[in-house]
């Protein structure tokens, strides 16, 4: 019986924790004081999705840990950090892949977020594994002109749905994450 | 004063060892405080009166508040004695910033803003003395400025560079005084001045980064001058301010600074000056 318990347990836990965002690692920039850290802590707290988050004061990075089954909003954790007064410089995103096919400059419909996935190699994720955005905004503006010089595909500048995407359905104006790996 | 300048000059050159620091004490940064949060702020001036030879004093409440990631907005008050024998309230003032450009990088940020500041104040231009009193000196007296000498509007423009370890802020920013609620702006005075600094700032500990509850300790060294820019009542001086502050659990500030003349020909009553200043913010005040 106990047994049984067990692996339904491990069985729930794995079918719980699919296809889902499970972590973030933020890195701000333009801090330079203990209150400006503080203040981006607390701003990134007030995120319905988040759980807890780990800090590494000396390297102005957070952890962020979501909540199970919460719809995470990329977004919404740089307009925090714009809010407190300052920029994110990387963001790593933890998630959990399920067998999921990737390929570059292929977009990829991923726990209610629309990543397209740049400078991979066509590869089949599974399990955990760390995805870097790399939107405007998202890394420093320096890193920004060296991507756009890199890709010919118009969307990566606008981080909207364009012409150069290859269709699947979505609409113009629709989101779309570009991330690598 | 060589001394304070070499000791200026050592504490710029040091900058390498230490992270820098923009929570100016005398002037503002041209970042902001965060969105969405409250700062409540107690500046307390004390001063030599060269007229009197009394002690002075001036008490200016403050309440600050980040309206968006680019507009903050304060609200202050204003109460001394410097125009009369007792402490007495002043009037108000407003104090708006807008950071129109932001430059972020690893290690390093440029940032820009704009101000405007506006006072409504209540006080005679020569200070009352008390009955059967009379003035030490005669009062010679050329400064105004906006925080309870008069009323008045000033608008400039800061200039906030980061890089490496080094803290550089630099404002211009220029006056247009205006007749108090029952006061006119005497005719020996200028009615317009140009308001210029130059602000360093530098993290001495913590050394490391570990947690929230570390107390920062951080020195800073301005330079503030003035320029009164009327035929009468023209003149200029350039003090310099250096400054302690403590930083208690990331969000409760304390400042010390002392303000002195280093050089100029504006006649002032009060020529330096000490500042205690306690801060507490309080960040995402809506959740």
């Amino acid at each position: 019986m106990k047994i049984v318990s067990i692996i339904l347990l491990a069985l729930g836990i794995s079918f719980g924790a699919n296809a889902q965002f499970k972590k973030a690692s933020v890195h701000a920039t333009g801090l330079t004081c203990a209150m400006c850290s503080k203040a981006t802590y607390e701003a990134l707290e007030s995120l319905p999705f988040v759980d807890k988050i780990d800090t590494d004061l000396d390297n102005t990075t957070f952890i962020l840990t979501f909540k199970t089954g919460a719809p995470v909003s990329i977004d919404a954790i740089k307009d925090k950090v714009e809010d407190a007064g300052f920029s994110v410089g990387k963001l790593v995103m933890t998630a959990n892949f399920d067998a999921v096919r990737v390929q570059n400059d292929a977009h990829v419909a991923f726990a209610g977020s629309t990543l397209h996935f740049m400078d991979v190699k066509n590869q089949v994720l599974s399990g955990d594994k760390d995805i870097t955005v790399i939107d405007k905004d998202f890394v420093s503006a320096k890193q920004f002109k060296k991507f756009s010089t890199e890709t010919t595909m118009p969307c990566y500048k606008t981080g909207m749905m364009g012409d150069c995407c290859k269709s699947d359905g979505a609409t113009a104006s629709k989101r779309i994450y570009h991330v690598t790996i | 004063m060589k001394r304070i300048l070499i000791i200026a000059l050592v504490i710029i050159a040091s900058g390498g060892i230490a992270a820098a620091q923009e929570l100016y004490v005398n002037t503002e940064p041209a970042s902001n405080m965060p969105a969405n949060s409250l700062g409540i702020r107690l500046s307390n001036k004390f001063f030599n009166m060269k007229h009197s030879g009394d002690n002075g004093m001036r008490f200016e409440p403050e309440v600050m508040w980040g309206a968006n990631k680019k507009l903050m907005l304060h609200v202050l008050g204003y109460a001394s004695n410097m125009m009369q024998s007792s402490v007495k309230l002043e009037g108000g003032g407003v104090y708006a910033k807008y950071r129109f450009l932001s430059l972020d990088q690893q290690h390093a940020h440029f940032r820009m803003a704009a101000y405007v500041r506006g006072s409504v104040i209540n006080n005679p231009y020569y200070p009352e003395m008390p009955d059967g009193g009379h003035a030490m000196r005669p009062y010679d007296n050329k400064e105004l400025d906006l925080e309870g000498a008069t009323s008045g509007v000033n608008g400039g423009i800061i200039a906030t560079q980061l890089l490496h370890k080094l803290a550089l802020s630099t404002t211009l920013g220029y006056s247009r005084y205006m007749n108090n609620v029952k006061d006119n702006i005497p005719d020996d005075f200028s009615r317009n001045s140009v308001n210029y600094s130059l602000s360093a700032g530098y993290l001495v500990l913590p050394v490391k980064y570990k947690s929230f509850q570390q107390t920062n300790l951080n020195l800073y060294v301005e330079l503030l001058g003035k320029t009164n820019t009327d035929a009468v009542g023209r003149g200029s001086y350039l003090d310099i301010a250096p400054a302690v502050q403590f930083i208690f659990n990331s969000t409760t500030r304390l400042d010390l600074s002392y303000r002195t003349q280093l050089t100029g020909d504006m006649a002032r009553n009060t020529s330096n000056s000490f500042l205690i200043r306690v801060e507490h913010n309080i960040f995402n005040i809506k959740k």
